[in-house]
């Protein structure tokens, strides 16, 4: 493919549009139909825009994406302008994500403002993702998830809000904000327990919040764990039950080597996972502080 | 030496074997016995090779059906994120659904105004025609819950007392009770009611472990059908909403293009 070709073809579409708007603003040219040659200039960068995207100079794609959505948002047209923001922000995921985020804020500020809930809660998480992989602010991320979540219970869309609140959960249970961790864990749990296809999962949800308890008190945890019991009969019959049944024992006995013991036999049948597995490394950390106060 | 001809099973055999290589105390129920400890004749050398043989079979049993229930549980597990994505698809289409129709009825308000621009006659029309029906209450109150299939709420109920039943009757699951085995007088320990199992304690225990995998497999696998229906009729609902959503979109893009040729020859 012929980039560079590409490119300077891009490079003299933008100064084209750039010039067209020069002159929409001068006296003449907005007596002579200006609003059209706007157009004319979004349109232009648009196909600038994506001749840098084919040319993958991403940062140039991104811009020209942001000049047509400022094109747009004069000339009052909202909604291509969101559009326009979100091509920009996919752009710049690619070479600067701060600046993506830019792009994809402003967007979410004009589809807030036409009251299109759902397409602004879909670019929280798109947001939210790259703050977890690129930029690694995790406390930025939980916000934006939550208020995805916000906006997707506002619409009705249960199932959606309740992926992004298990994100939030999880990174709060890392981050040892237990309490938020327990009360999404039991949210989401007591809901997926009444749906027939759901019901599957909420054992693991239920699971979740017991541990979360462990970490912060062992009697919270039994209380917790009975009254998951009661609500759900099912839960009882679990492997996930029987495994926190068995660590609330090793925990009461400060017996190490029992705990350890428990995990590696539920481990053979279900591999743990990461967080799984950093979760039950912090409550065996504290029987062993106690051990050693002991002593 | 025991009462019982070898061929019937080896492990009832009072064998005591001097030799301490071997880890299992199979002499469990053999107090009686005390062969002579001098060198292992060529039987009982092949009764121990047998021996250690069934040990390794129960002990790879085991281990397979560790494995087995591992992959059951895995299966559920994929099964059950899948259950959450299609609700979500559901939820999903219902949505787009509702905005279709909200299209619908701001494409016949701007059908009208068209025409009252095109011409007074059809202005004249449309008064006549009178306003453009409300949109069907229905579409409305969808979104308030979304609900997966209920039939399966019944199929679980009936699969649980299926399972009760099957069990009862089905003569593999009974416990085992192979006469002739553990009913001697000369091996008193043990009561009678060993349900079959061997005498063997670690062949027992084996025995147990497996038992109890396998009741855990059966149980997983009922989930599992379940969980497979569920999916079915939530995927045969979700076909449905597709193919009429379908005719909506397809009606919608006619509708317009033909705006778009109106409000083209209106300039």
């Amino acid at each position: 493919m012929d980039n560079s070709g590409k490119e300077k073809e891009a490079v003299a579409l933008m100064t084209e549009a750039e010039k067209k708007v020069k002159s929409s603003q001068s006296f003449f040219g907005s007596l002579f139909g200006g609003s059209s040659k706007m157009e004319d200039a979004c349109d232009l960068y648009g196909r600038a825009a994506n001749m840098f995207k084919m040319a993958k100079n991403w940062s140039a794609a991104g811009n020209a994406f942001s000049q047509a959505a400022l094109l747009h948002l004069q000339m009052q047209s909202k909604h291509d302008a969101a559009t326009n923001f979100i091509d920009a922000g996919n752009a710049f995921k690619k070479s600067d994500p701060q600046e993506a985020i830019n792009c994809l804020n402003r967007a979410i500020e004009i589809y807030t403002d036409m009251g299109r809930f759902t397409i602004a809660a879909k670019h929280h998480v798109t947001i939210a993702e790259v703050y977890e992989t690129e930029l690694v602010d995790i406390d930025k991320a939980i916000a934006h998830y939550e208020q995805a979540a916000d906006y997707y219970k506002g619409e009705e869309s249960t199932s959606s809000a309740n992926k992004c609140l298990l994100k939030v959960a999880t990174y709060a249970a890392q981050l040892e904000q237990y309490p938020k961790a327990i009360e999404i864990y039991e949210q989401v749990a007591t809901h997926a327990m009444d749906s027939t296809l759901l019901k599957y999962s909420a054992k693991d949800y239920f699971f979740k919040a017991a541990l979360c308890h462990f970490c912060v008190d062992m009697l919270n945890a039994k209380l917790a764990l009975q009254k998951y019991e009661e609500m759900f009969p099912a839960f009882s019959d679990s492997r996930e039950c029987k495994l926190v049944k068995k660590l609330l024992d090793a925990f009461e006995e400060q017996n190490v080597d029992a705990y350890t013991d428990a995990v590696k036999e539920y481990d053979t049948i279900s591999r743990l996972d990461q967080w799984l597995t950093t979760m039950l490394l912090r409550i065996k950390k504290t029987i062993q502080e106690d051990e050693s106060d002991l002593r | 030496m025991s009462a019982y001809p070898k061929s019937h099973n080896p492990f009832a055999d009072d064998d005591d074997e001097e030799d301490s290589g071997r880890a299992a105390p199979r002499r469990g129920f053999n107090f009686d016995d005390d062969p002579e400890e001098s060198s292992l004749s060529p039987a009982e050398r092949r009764q121990r090779q047998l021996q250690q043989e069934v040990m390794r079979t129960a002990q790879s049993a085991v281990d397979s059906s560790h494995r087995s229930l591992g992959l059951i549980y895995e299966s559920e597990k994929v099964g059950a994120e899948t259950a959450e994505e299609l609700i979500r698809q559901g939820e999903a289409l219902k949505r787009t659904e509702r905005m279709i129709d909200n299209m619908e009825q701001d494409m016949r308000t701007s059908q009208r105004h068209i025409n009252t621009i095109k011409s007074v006659w059809g202005g004249m029309v449309n008064y006549f025609k009178g306003k453009p029906e409300p949109p069907k209450p229905a579409q409305k109150d969808q979104p308030v819950s979304y609900e997966a299939n209920s039939r399966l709420q019944n199929a679980l109920v009936e699969s649980k007392q299926q399972e009760d039943k099957y069990q009862a009757s089905h003569p593999n699951l009974r416990k085992l009770d192979t006469s002739g085995f553990g009913a001697s007088a000369s091996l008193d320990n043990g009561p009678p009611d060993q349900n079959g199992y061997p005498k063997n304690k670690q062949l027992q225990a084996a025995h147990h472990q497996l038992d109890n995998n396998l009741d855990e497999m059966s149980l997983g696998l009922g989930r599992l059908k379940n969980l497979g229906l569920g999916l079915q009729s939530e995927i045969d609902d979700q076909d449905v909403s597709l193919d009429s959503l379908l005719n909506k979109v397809d009606s919608m893009d006619g509708k317009i293009s033909s705006t778009n040729r109106q409000l083209k020859n209106l300039k």
